[in-house]
């Protein structure tokens, strides 16, 4: 699992594509908040994290589309599934590398956390709360994306279909959803919405059963990406 | 030793290969022929377990692909049809990626005997097709096994190279068993004592090679109409 977690990297990091998507990221989850917070005056990082679920719906799918889309194009899939280890390996190796990359990305946002530490009054245990909820949040986009990336050999249907259900997904656990929902159903269908998860941990409040959620959602679709692994028709 | 009995795998209704049976010897170097879609490459993937048959047993040293896959991947080095590559990463890091995935501390010594030493800093996708091929070769070779398959090894090789790695082939055949697909009937004829014709999915002769110059060819025709 190592190894292939080495091979992972080794390619974004070698990469000029995998640099530019991170560093994208980073600059406009900096500018959307900094265009806000002299408009607002407020020093509260909340927004910031508020923006972070619509942010992660077009990274998550352009970092982790290619994960096995790419392989499966190139036949190099062939190549992993007659190496001597198994698709749980395989599978757990890509997930890690894109899980440290979702890491490194969360790294280069933390200038603005520090910034306001600085500047104004925040308080840390919230924010670092909030910073977990978004490497779930962000973990589990993950594996949906690389369940969607096993099922397709082109990149474009990964991304689009990935990105289309994570949005829906998040649909669920606004008060858009309210509008054409019944109050029951929306009530009901909102607990599955991980932007109904995500907002408990951006309040500042470690629910466990947010954080279970969360890992669960991530199991759930590793487990489906192996099973469709182990596939030998 | 590689035993298949009367394996069959079907792609929905399309019947790829049926009813196949033969059993490997150690040492061997067994050709396998026959026309494009005739199910060779369907048989070897078979034998690694990457498809599952549909009827019939297959086993390798014993140990069945699908059950024990990982046991029969630390025996069998694999060449894939059309050599796929990872072609951003330079040689030596893609036969140590090769190397450390097969447990096996050691690729420079294959490196060295198939002739990639100068070529160890390049990337990949900057080689040559004759080079690529031996980056194939020898990622298939490293950690020793027991059972070589490849699958059209000189593919799209200019004649010198296809000469190089045929004599590689048959300097390996010493300590191995080998099983290689081909439609290029001269390559039987030069590497292989055993040959295998396969076709429409069935095996339609499995025998010695025929040693007169042409027998080969002779023999192809008329068991492949």
């Amino acid at each position: 699992m190592k190894n292939l977690l080495k091979k992972e990297l080794s390619y974004y990091l070698n990469n000029p594509l995998g640099y530019i998507v991170i560093i994208l990221f980073a600059v406009f989850v900096n500018l959307f908040y900094v265009k806000d917070i002299f408009l607002t005056g407020s020093a509260s990082l909340r927004p910031f994290f508020f923006l972070m679920p619509w942010f992660f719906l077009v990274f998550i799918p352009a970092l982790a589309m290619r994960i096995f889309s790419e392989e499966k194009r190139n036949n190099t899939l062939e190549v992993l599934l007659t190496l001597p280890h198994s698709e749980t390996e395989i599978v757990l190796g890509k997930f890690f590398a894109l899980f440290f990359l979702l890491f490194l990305s969360l790294v280069l946002t933390l200038s603005l956390p520090i910034s306001l530490f600085f500047l104004a009054k925040i308080y840390l245990p919230e924010v670092l709360v909030a910073y977990l909820g978004c490497w779930l949040l962000g973990s589990a986009f993950i594996s949906l994306t690389m369940f969607f990336s096993i099922k397709t050999k082109n990149q474009v249907v990964a991304f689009l279909t990935s990105a289309l259900l994570i949005f829906f997904l998040l649909i669920l656990g606004t008060d858009f959803s309210a509008s054409f929902l019944p109050k029951f159903l929306q009530d009901f269908l909102s607990y599955f919405s991980p932007f109904y998860h995500f907002q408990n941990f951006v309040k500042g409040v470690l629910d466990l059963r947010s954080v279970f959620y969360f890992v669960s959602f991530v199991f759930l679709f590793l487990f489906l990406t192996v099973v469709d692994l182990e596939k030998r028709d | 030793m590689i035993v298949l009995s009367l394996v069959s795998k079907f792609f929905g209704q399309k019947k790829a290969v049926e009813k196949i049976s033969f059993k490997t010897k150690e040492g061997e170097i067994i050709g396998f022929l026959g026309p494009n879609g005739a199910g060779k490459t369907t048989t070897m993937r078979l034998i690694l377990g990457y498809l599952k048959p549909n009827e019939g047993k297959i086993e390798v040293s014993g140990f069945d692909p699908i059950d024990n896959r990982i046991e029969v991947l630390k025996m069998v080095g694999y060449l894939p049809e059309n050599n796929p590559l990872y072609y951003e990463m330079k040689v030596k890091e893609y036969l140590s990626f090769i190397a450390q995935a097969k447990k096996y501390d050691s690729w420079q010594k294959t490196a060295q005997e198939v002739g990639l030493t100068e070529v160890l800093s390049k990337k990949i996708e900057d080689l040559s097709r004759g080079f690529k091929q031996r980056v194939g070769l020898a990622a298939a070779l490293i950690g020793n096994p027991k059972y070589l398959i490849l699958d059209e090894p000189t593919s799209g090789l200019d004649p010198i190279e296809q000469e190089k790695i045929r004599d590689l082939i048959k300097k390996l055949a010493k300590k191995k068993t080998i099983i290689f697909s081909t439609h290029v009937l001269s390559e039987v004829e030069a590497v292989a004592n055993r040959l295998i014709i396969i076709n429409e999915g069935r095996i339609v002769y499995d025998g010695k090679k025929p040693e007169e110059k042409g027998a080969v060819e002779k023999l192809f025709k008329l068991k492949v109409k």
